[in-house]
């Protein structure tokens, strides 16, 4: 099978407008949660926080290219013109038939599926929608917009797994270079935040409630006065290649994907299964053919609901007990669903690259149900050659990633 | 508002949906090959002029003859003679 590496990174992420600006929330230990105005309109919504992207530049993309995107489509046009510039890939390359786009999210454009409400529940009037309403709602809308935008010609696809959408689009992506299908793939998720999305998760009682005074303190990660997610919205981009079409173009090599596994849990519609984490994280080892004990590193899904975080923590407790760090990087971000996977390991990446392991924020005691693991809670600098990056999702749906510096 | 204010109406919609310059909305522009609207911007022209001028013109036939800017002009100024444009 053909070997497949990353070679450019781009994010718009709750901590700022590209990858650098995310790395350097993350190194000072800055958090993007806030109070959300006009929030407390929704009877019943009780978490009013969240970490909202910035929505800039757009109109420095044509109008022609622009009107078919909302608000996530166009952070994943921003966060994929930066991973393709790293990369270094020109107009051929997109257009040559051998580069793809896979690109997920939760449940595509919520802007826009909530106009439509709002323009055709009172007026039932159909004459009143615009042509791009459903090009900006749809679940692919980031994929086919990021793949118009660009003249992308091969494999465009969309993942739809709620918080694992981005880890699945990056799995998804590995298997089609490996398996030599395509040379290069832009990979990664983007969501929106929207008061109906944090709604999804506030009448399940996962939202974080008791913090709305102070957004700074929360969501809390495996800590003890955890009390659930905080949702956050941005996009990342990860352009994987075949390693020698990355090497023929002397293209620079961040890391190598080395092994992936998705699979379902099989038992609960919303709850973390030890189990089927345990199931997922084991056979991306295997996958990757390495044990335990060489990962230097575990990005955590952790997005500080009470079952989810002590699932999680005791899956990694079975595996890789004490001896591997591990963080969760949702107390500076927020829980960025859909692009949560894609922008966690763009910060797992670059801790791979400057051998620098990032802190779960926000993490002060840990709560005696997510002990018996490796907690970073301070900035370790410590060699990371291999970063295992998990994300779970709604439907008991989980997916593990593992890469490792090119060598 | 009287047939100036109508062709002024008409040509914000271009401006500010379609970001077309000022300078640019001659009434002999044609629509596609000028302006570079496409068969989507159409439908937004259409709904976009249904709620400038307050009227229903998505199922009019005559919509289709359009060419112009100068056409939008005029099939404006035809619905505004026929009482059917209302000042909002």
């Amino acid at each position: 099978m053909k070997r497949v590496v990353i070679t450019g990174m781009g994010a718009v992420s709750p901590l700022g407008e590209n990858v650098a600006s995310m790395v350097n929330g993350l190194e000072h230990g800055k958090t993007a949660v806030r109070f959300m105005e006009g929030w407390d309109q929704y009877k019943g919504l009780h978490s009013l926080i969240g970490a909202p992207a910035e929505l800039k530049n757009e109109m420095a993309i044509p109008r022609q290219k622009r009107r078919s995107m909302g608000r996530m489509s166009i952070f994943a046009v921003q966060a994929a013109e930066q991973a393709i510039s790293e990369a270094g890939l020109s107009l051929p390359d997109m257009t040559s038939g051998r580069t793809g786009c896979i690109l997920g999210s939760t449940m595509g454009g919520v802007e826009a599926t909530n106009g439509i409400f709002e323009l055709l529940i009172p007026t039932k009037d159909l004459t009143l929608l615009s042509s791009m309403s459903f090009f900006k709602c749809m679940s692919h809308t980031a994929a086919m917009n990021v793949a118009q935008c660009f003249g992308i010609t091969g494999y465009v696809l969309a993942t739809s797994a709620a918080c694992a959408s981005a880890l699945q689009a990056l799995g998804m992506g590995f298997e089609l270079i490996r398996s030599g299908r395509q040379d290069v793939l832009l990979c990664g998720g983007a969501e929106e935040l929207h008061p109906i999305v944090t709604a999804t998760f506030d009448i399940l009682f996962a939202t974080s409630t008791h913090y709305n005074s102070e957004p700074h303190l929360s969501p809390r990660p495996f800590d003890e006065k955890r009390d659930g997610l905080v949702c956050g919205d941005g996009a990342g981009v990860l352009i994987l290649e075949e390693s020698e079409h990355a090497l023929r173009r002397g293209a620079k090599i961040i890391a190598e994907v080395i092994g992936y596994s998705t699979c379902g849990s099989g038992e609960h519609v919303s709850e973390s299964n030890r189990q089927g984490i345990l199931n997922c994280m084991g056979r991306a080892l295997k996958d990757a053919g390495i044990s335990a004990q060489e990962v230097d590193y575990v990005s955590a899904h952790a997005t500080a609901t009470l079952q989810g975080d002590q699932a999680e923590a005791e899956a990694i407790r079975d595996i890789f007990g004490a001896s591997v760090p591990v963080s969760g990087l949702k107390g500076h971000m927020g829980h960025t669903l859909g692009a949560s996977g894609a922008l966690e390991l763009i910060a797992s990446l670059v801790m791979m690259q400057k051998n620098r392991i990032y802190p779960t924020l926000n993490l002060k005691t840990i709560a005696k149900e997510c002990e018996g693991i490796w907690h970073v809670m301070e900035p370790l600098n410590r060699k990371v050659d291999v970063v295992l990056k998990n994300c779970f999702a709604f439907g008991g749906i989980n997916a593990s990633l593992v890469c490792k510096k090119w060598s | 508002m009287n047939d100036q204010d109508v062709i002024d109406r008409i040509n914000s919609v271009f401006e500010n949906s379609f970001e077309i310059d000022r300078e640019k909305l001659k009434p002999e522009m044609r629509i596609f090959d000028d302006l570079g609207l496409d068969s989507l911007d159409i439908v937004d022209l259409i709904v976009a002029l249904q709620k400038k001028f307050s009227i229903r013109i998505r199922d009019d036939e005559r919509v289709r003859q359009i060419r112009t800017l100068g056409d939008v002009h005029r099939f404006v100024l035809i619905l505004k003679a026929e009482g059917l444009v209302s000042d909002v």
